[in-house]
């Protein structure tokens, strides 16, 4: 059937209802909380079936959170994010009356995502529901709000458009060698290339530079036994064979899987190949983020405020440690233990296409957690429910802190990292994270 | 008569929907009484994610399993009963299974043979099957001939009863000793996760390691691991052929392994034993290698070569699958884990006489046949010429990007976790891989031309196992297909007397006998037509054991020659055609003159180089690391090569330029010998990648001094190490490296005759697709002087010539994406003439002149990229290469695209283009959305007509013929286009008072995509009718990629210079 033909009766139809009843059209319109999570709830869908690699898809959730933070500081209760993010200038003024914040503040998230992600059709589906309720709601008020959101969302990407990320498209591949014993290189089983080599000229937001918070070197490569570094990596073989025995319902696999948030996993079944997708680490971290916005029933400017600080955190995260990862180059355990210890041996999780120290998971969780700690307190425990869409159980924590430790671990469980990359990892990341707790001030007087 | 016409014309559009071709027609099973179905059904147990052999199908044979002059069919099937049908003659079949009992017992049934495996006279019939994985039970079964229609299953007896996961099996007799024995192909089934090294072959697993099975007379002994057969549990067998390759005499086999596993290419020692010497003779291999066929396709006496593999035809397939590896994977899966280079695509490989084989599956245009099991190599329409039947499809296409990325993970995988059962829903959105089956006519030469739906119907089959005989005794060669879940199909071959031929079947008594191995030699009008009987051919099939030849319209046959597998012969003279001999061995005659020697070399390689070791060691920059969209590396030049004296002294020396970061190289000659020359001058500038080099007297001080020019693309233009160099020699040694006249960039050539310099650009760093200067310079007051600089194109090479015979050198410069251009020497300039006749633009790689043609004039050689490859160029479709910042990022990207059916496509896969331009994803969110997109309706209409636009007319090598100052393109032949040709030089090699033009090629700077241009073992050029190969002189060409050749006198006596990129320095007596 003809969809188009569909879609232009339908809108007639709400153009002749809009039409009729447009002395009625003056009702208020309520944005509820509710309503920013579907929003980022629609945006982690979309990236998980587009396949965004962990680095781009921090970068797919922070501006579109920054331009509907900033739309909610045009309030008095919040600083405008203009002069503490490198080079973000202040957003347009409201001039017009009818322009509805929270509303506006929802269109900018949804305008700028779509800009990011690629399945836009899926996205717009979802615009395109609500903005037909607004319209019919209000549409004084909606065509006000509606244009005052675009207004900010050209503001904010222009400065996006200025963080290189379209440079670094054209930028040089990583090439692997093979001689360098220590150098990485492609993993099993898709072999494929290294994400993101140049990550680390994406422009930060609060660090000074992608190295500000550059970790202390690993271990010196080494394959000579008693080596700080040969002893990393028999560890995570031992530890992976100690688990692999206790099964698959063992605490250390359970936990493994539970944080794994690999966006692609290649699996070959018979000549069938086939993606398992999940969502990203800092995915996870957006969800878990959702989930004290949640159960602390923060209202709808908090919780922007809330995510778009988070977000701020895993975004600058991923460069500092992909800072690290093109620095160092190092190897990863599986393509060391297949060579010279059991060319059988997988690792619980398959291995990530980029360079191992350090750990990006590790850093994220740090940063993320430091933040969400600084908002809702130390000691907030969660019952994790973020991974529940891709088949795994609900997890329960004490703390932020206490998940960011059980998540850099998952990586030593999985069979990907060694443990400098998960300590040095965490540090990393925790350093990140208060920098953006100091440093990034989104209420006027300090609570 | 008009009217008799018109009817005519009604009437056949009438008929037009029977199934028939002009050369084969389908025999429907109700007339014929086949009524095979090789139905397959999947269950919640065993489905495609149990066993990734799923859908491989069926086997069949054919023989006279009765004697009585008719061919029998017996077809296998996966799950159900195999059948045999006896052939009633007339087309007419019928089904005996029950009474012969041949239904077999197996759970899962793959191929068949039919062999005298007992030598009694009658056919018995092997059958293969899968047994130990997914419940699969039984064992593999020897049915024994009764000679009475009736079969003893008889397996265990013979020690052929294997429960282990096996495809094929071939009976041949590798001893000579008189009995059949057997190979056994298996696979195996462990998911490819991860590649593994390479010596996993050498670890022999139960049951996916091929054996080898020697005849003991009443029982098979499994020599397989004192016979040196790998065994490992990589070894994913699909393919079988035996042949002797080498012909010594003694049978081959070639192994086509699916997945990254190599083919073995299984050269019989004599002795017992087998050594894979795979690496020696192929350059590359088909990658996921299905079914084969040898058979000799060029007339020469040897058999040639086919493997199947899975690329397909039409762009909407191509670009919505699964295909090559990236560079990097391929380089990591060759140096990291030894396997060797392989491509998706089918690979044609034509037997030279025990020196490398050529691969000209592109070349040949038999590259890409879609998902292809079976090929089977014989003259069908009888015109003297072998043709090829591939036979090909699969339910679903499993490597469907779309599925694989976006579909699967959503519909698919709860249900495997579930039910095990793939979701039919998930099943449905993976596209049908049911393609026609493919005919090729042979010309004779390497030329196949595709009469897929001329000689036969297209079908929409999922065709598997074929097998040919002579179902009705007419003549010529019928086919029998098993195709999955359909009716098996019978091709009825109607050529019968409209061509001639003659059919041999073979009876002996002291050797095997049916005489599998047995070489028949045909000799008509001058052509020889060569074949040896083998049965196990194409894929899970065996053959009638007869050998088959057609003659178009000859009626008699000069002479054949039998060739029994103990050597001993006979020769049969003045046959006549279309019958068919039953040759009998009793009188055959012992000759030991059957052993192939090679004819004395004119080339002899000085194995110690007189002391010049250098070896060029290319660095490690990847071109499309920088430029995903280059279309080949242009980092690949060197080494740069000068021959002059450079030390005064009398005798020639040589300068050899380095790579990026490695010194270049003096050698000096010393009584006929070479020193390294320690230039610390030289030395210091190894930053550079020297690439040419020429020597000449700049400061007239009769001393020759150096002129380099550089490339590399490392460097941005203006970098120091991008300058062009002149040293000057000073008491024999050189001075510190001058920069001439502010020349930077990417050269690719520096050419110097008494007075003038030409340096040629050929890039710009990080820019391909825009021009760089080329510069003409005079030597004046001791120095160098820029007289003109112009960007003349992306040049390649150039020669001083008299073109228009005024006395005065003028210049001749080719390069890539452009025509020759002619410059004529007028008063110190050099000037730009158009040249009357036809130019092609090309992608030139060099030129010479050579009167090619014997006519007194003088012509051009010229080296372009060949035809070989599965870039096309014509003048109606050129190929092209569009410049231009598409997607707006301040970055130009180089598109090339090439022409499929008047419309436009990029060379790209979707990600490559992808990931340059993200936002192509959001124009298309699937594969499919962008497969089949012509350039124009990616970037639109106006992006395209507003790019920078380069185009190619011929990738083919050829001349300019010369006809009274006006130039035309001619080609070289078949041979010559095989790789790109780098080099020529001039000299009289065979010292018959007369000169020859010696060239050389191959280049490897290209992505998989593109394979690896390996297979051209250089030429010997006479004349336009007279060009000799190089593997048959003696040079060791094949599998390098060549970048000059030059002679170098050695205490006055000629020698030839070879070098090669990444490779050691040749040198040859001649």
């Amino acid at each position: 059937m003809n969809f188009k033909l569909i879609k232009k009766r339908f809108l007639l139809a709400v153009l002749l209802v809009n039409f009729l009843f447009s002395c009625k059209n003056e009702e208020p319109i309520d944005i509820e909380t509710n309503d920013f999570f579907k929003s980022v709830d629609k945006v982690t869908e979309i990236m998980v079936h587009d396949i965004f690699s962990p680095p781009v898809a921090s970068r797919v959730y922070v501006y579109p959170n920054i331009a509907a933070y900033e739309i909610i500081a045009q309030k008095e209760d919040y600083n405008s994010l203009a002069g503490q993010l490198t080079n973000l200038t202040a957003i347009p003024k409201i001039e017009q009356p009818n322009v509805h914040i929270e509303m506006a503040a929802l269109m900018a998230h949804l305008e700028l995502s779509k800009k990011l992600i690629f399945s836009e059709d899926k996205l717009m589906t979802y615009r395109d529901s609500l903005y037909s309720v607004w319209e019919d709601k209000n549409s004084t008020q909606f065509k006000a709000t509606k244009s005052y959101a675009t207004q900010v969302v050209s503001h904010i990407e222009e400065w996006m458009n200025q963080d290189h990320y379209a440079q670094t498209r054209t930028m040089p591949k990583y090439t692997v060698n093979t001689n360098d014993p220590s150098r990485w290189q492609p993993t099993p089983p898709a072999y494929m290339d290294a994400i993101e080599p140049n990550w680390n000229k994406i422009r930060p937001m609060v660090l000074d530079s992608a190295s500000q918070f550059k970790p202390e070197k690993h271990p010196e490569f080494s394959l000579k036994k008693n080596t700080a570094f040969f002893k990393e990596l028999t560890e995570v073989y031992t530890v992976s064979k100690e688990i692999t025995k206790k099964g698959d319902n063992s605490e250390e696999i359970q936990i493994a899987q539970f944080w794994d948030c690999n966006p692609y996993v290649s699996v070959t079944r018979g000549h069938l190949m086939f993606a398992s997708k999940k969502i990203t680490p800092g995915a996870h971290w957006i969800g878990i983020t959702k989930i004290a916005c949640q159960k602390n029933t923060s209202n709808f400017d908090d919780t922007v405020a809330t995510f778009t600080k988070t977000s701020i955190g895993i975004f600058d995260g991923f460069i500092s440690c992909w800072d690290e990862k093109y620095r160092s180059n190092l190897i990863r355990p599986e393509t060391l233990i297949n060579e010279h210890i059991d060319e059988e041996w997988k690792p619980i999780l398959q291995t990530p296409p980029f360079p191992e120290y350090t750990s990006g998971h590790s850093v994220v969780s740090g940063a993320a957690s430091t933040i969400l700690t600084s908002i809702f307190g130390d000691n907030f425990a969660f019952d994790d429910t973020s991974e529940i869409p891709y088949g795994l159980p609900v997890r329960s924590f004490p703390s932020f802190n206490k998940a960011a430790d059980e998540a850099a671990m998952s990586r030593l469980y999985g069979g990907i990292h060694y443990m400098a990359a998960i300590v040095n990892g965490l540090s990393q990341g925790r350093n990140i994270g208060s920098l953006v707790v100091n440093n990034v001030q989104l209420k006027p007087t300090k609570e | 008569m008009n009217r008799a016409i018109c009817i005519g014309i009604i009437l056949l559009s009438m008929v037009r929907c029977k199934p028939e071709g002009s050369v084969f027609k389908n025999v429907p099973p109700k007339q014929s009484g086949v009524d095979f179905i090789n139905q397959v059904t999947a269950t919640d147990e065993l489905n495609i994610l149990d066993y990734l052999y799923f859908y491989n199908g069926g086997g069949v044979s054919i023989g006279d399993i009765n004697n009585d002059g008719l061919p029998d069919i017996y077809l296998t099937a996966n799950q159900l009963k195999n059948k045999l049908y006896l052939n009633k003659g007339n087309l007419q079949f019928e089904d005996i299974t029950t009474t012969a009992g041949v239904a077999g017992n197996s759970t899962w049934n793959t191929g068949t043979v039919m062999a005298d495996v007992n030598n009694d006279g009658f056919l018995d019939i092997y059958v293969c099957t899968v047994v130990g994985i997914n419940g699969f039970d039984g064992h593999n079964e020897l049915f024994i001939n009764n000679g009475d229609n009736t079969f003893s299953e008889q397996s265990a007896k013979y020690g052929l009863d294997f429960d282990t996961y096996s495809s094929s099996a071939a009976f041949f007799d590798y001893d000579l000793d008189g009995d059949l024995d057997m190979y056994l192909l298996n696979h195996a089934v462990h998911t490819p996760e991860s590649f593994g090294k390479v010596d996993l072959r050498n670890r022999r697993t139960y049951e996916t390691g091929d054996r080898l099975m020697r005849n003991d007379g009443t029982t098979f002994t499994d020599v397989s691991e004192e016979a040196g057969i790998y065994g490992g549990i990589n070894g994913y067998g699909l393919g079988l052929n035996i042949s002797d390759f080498n012909k010594d005499g003694y049978p081959d086999i070639y192994v086509g392994n699916d997945f990254h596993e190599d083919d073995y290419y299984y050269i019989n020692q004599g002795d017992g034993t087998f050594k894979n010497e795979l690496t020696a003779y192929f350059g590359h291999t088909s990658r996921f290698s299905m079914g084969n066929d040898a058979a000799d396709i060029n007339h020469d006496g040897w058999p040639d070569l086919m493997s199947l593999d899975m690329l397909p035809q039409e762009e909407k397939s191509i670009k919505s699958t699964e295909g090559d590896d990236s560079y990097q994977t391929l380089q990591l899966r060759t140096k990291q884990f030894g396997y060797h280079y392989q491509y998706t695509r089918n690979m044609l490989y034509i037997n030279q006489k025990n020196t490398p084989y050529l691969e000209t599956a592109l070349l040949s245009g038999v590259a890409a046949t879609d998902w292809s099991w079976s090929v089977l190599i014989e003259d069908y329409n009888q015109d003297g010429n072998q043709d090829m039947f591939i036979s090909n499809g699969i339910p679903k296409r499993p490597n469907d990007l779309d599925f694989i990325k976006f579909v699967s993970s959503e519909k698919i995988r709860k249900k495997i976790n579930q039910t095990k059962l793939v979701d039919q829903e998930a099943l449905n959105m993976m596209p049908s891989g049911k393609t026609h089956n493919y005919v090729y006519e042979g010309t004779g030469t390497l030329a196949f031309n595709d009469q897929s739906g001329k000689w036969l119907v297209k079908d929409n089959l999922v065709s598997g196992a074929t097998a040919f005989g002579d179902l009705d005794n007419d003549g010529d060669l019928d086919l029998v297909i098993n195709n999955l879940n359909e009716s098996a199909l019978i091709l009825e071959n109607k050529t019968n007397a409209s061509a001639n031929y003659l059919k041999l079947a073979f009876k002996s008594t002291e050797q095997n006998a049916k005489g599998i191995g047995t070489k028949v030699y045909s000799y008509h009008n001058g052509i020889l037509q060569y074949k040896e009987l083998t049965t196990t051919r194409g894929f899970q099939a065996s053959s009638e054991p007869i050998v088959h030849f057609g003659y178009g319209q000859h009626t008699t046959i000069d002479s054949i020659k039998i060739v029994w597998p103990n050597q001993k012969e006979q020769m049969l003279r003045s046959i006549a055609v279309n019958q068919t001999l039953l040759i009998d061995d009793n009188k055959a005659q012992k000759n030991n003159q059957n052993v192939y020697e090679s004819s004395a070399n004119l080339f002899t390689k000085v194995e110690d180089n007189l002391g010049i070791d250098f070896v060029h060691k290319e660095d490690a920059y990847v071109d499309f690391h920088r430029q995903r969209l280059i279309p080949y590396k242009v980092s690949e030049q060197g080494p740069a090569l000068a021959v002059g004296d450079l030390n005064h002294d009398g005798t020639e020396d040589i300068f050899l330029g380095s790579s990026h970061r490695q010194p270049s190289r003096i050698y000096l000659q010393k009584e006929g010998l070479f020193q390294l020359q320690k230039s610390k001058t030289v030395y210091q500038d190894s930053i550079a990648e020297d690439v040419s080099a020429a020597i000449m007297d700049i400061n007239n001080d009769k001393k020759s001094d150096l002129l380099v020019a550089t490339a590399g693309s490392v460097f941005p233009e203006n970098h120091i190490s991008m300058s062009t160099r002149l040293y000057l020699q000073e008491d024999a040694q050189f001075g510190k490296a001058k920069t001439i006249e502010d020349i930077f960039g990417n050269s690719s050539i520096i050419i110097s005759d008494e007075e003038y310099v030409f340096v040629g650009g050929h890039t710009v760093t990080n820019k391909y697709g825009e021009i760089p200067n080329s510069y003409i310079l005079r030597k004046e007051n001791g120095t160098l002087k820029k007289i003109q600089e112009f960007p003349l194109g992306m040049i390649t090479d150039a020669i001083w010539s008299d073109f228009n015979q005024d006395g005065k050198k003028d210049l001749i410069v080719v390069g890539e994406w452009m025509t020759p251009l002619f410059l004529e020497h007028q008063q110190g300039t050099f000037v730009e003439q158009e040249v009357s006749g036809e130019l092609l633009s090309g992608l030139w790689q060099s030129i010479i002149s050579y009167d090619i043609d014997q006519d007194g004039d003088i012509d051009y050689l010229l080296g372009n990229w060949g035809t070989n490859s599965k870039l096309t160029a014509s003048s109606k479709f050129p190929l092209k290469l569009y410049y231009n910042d598409f997607n707006k990022d301040g970055v130009y990207d180089p598109i090339v695209t090439i022409n499929k059916h008047g419309d436009e496509y990029a060379i790209t896969t979707f990600d490559d283009l992808a990931l340059q331009m993200p936002d192509l994803r959001k124009k298309y969110n699937t594969y499919q959305d962008f497969a089949g997109q012509t350039v124009v309706q990616i970037f639109g209409k106006e992006v395209i007509e507003k790019s920078e636009t380069f185009e190619v007319q011929t990738l083919a090598s050829g001349y300019l013929k010369n006809e009274k100052g006006n130039f035309y393109f001619v080609p070289f032949q078949e041979e010559l286009q095989l790789a790109p040709i780098k080099t020529f030089v001039k000299y009289d090699f065979d010292h018959d008072g007369k000169q020859e033009v010696l060239t050389a090629g191959n280049f490897f700077g290209v992505i998989p995509y593109h394979g690896r241009f390996d297979s051209f073992p250089g030429a010997l050029i006479q004349s336009d009718a007279q060009i000799q190969l190089g593997n048959t002189l003696g040079l060791d060409f094949q599998f390098k990629s060549a970048r000059h050749l030059t002679i170098i006198h050695i205490n006055k006596k000629p020698y030839l210079l070879a070098t090669f990129n990444n490779e050691k320095v040749q040198l040859y007596e001649f």
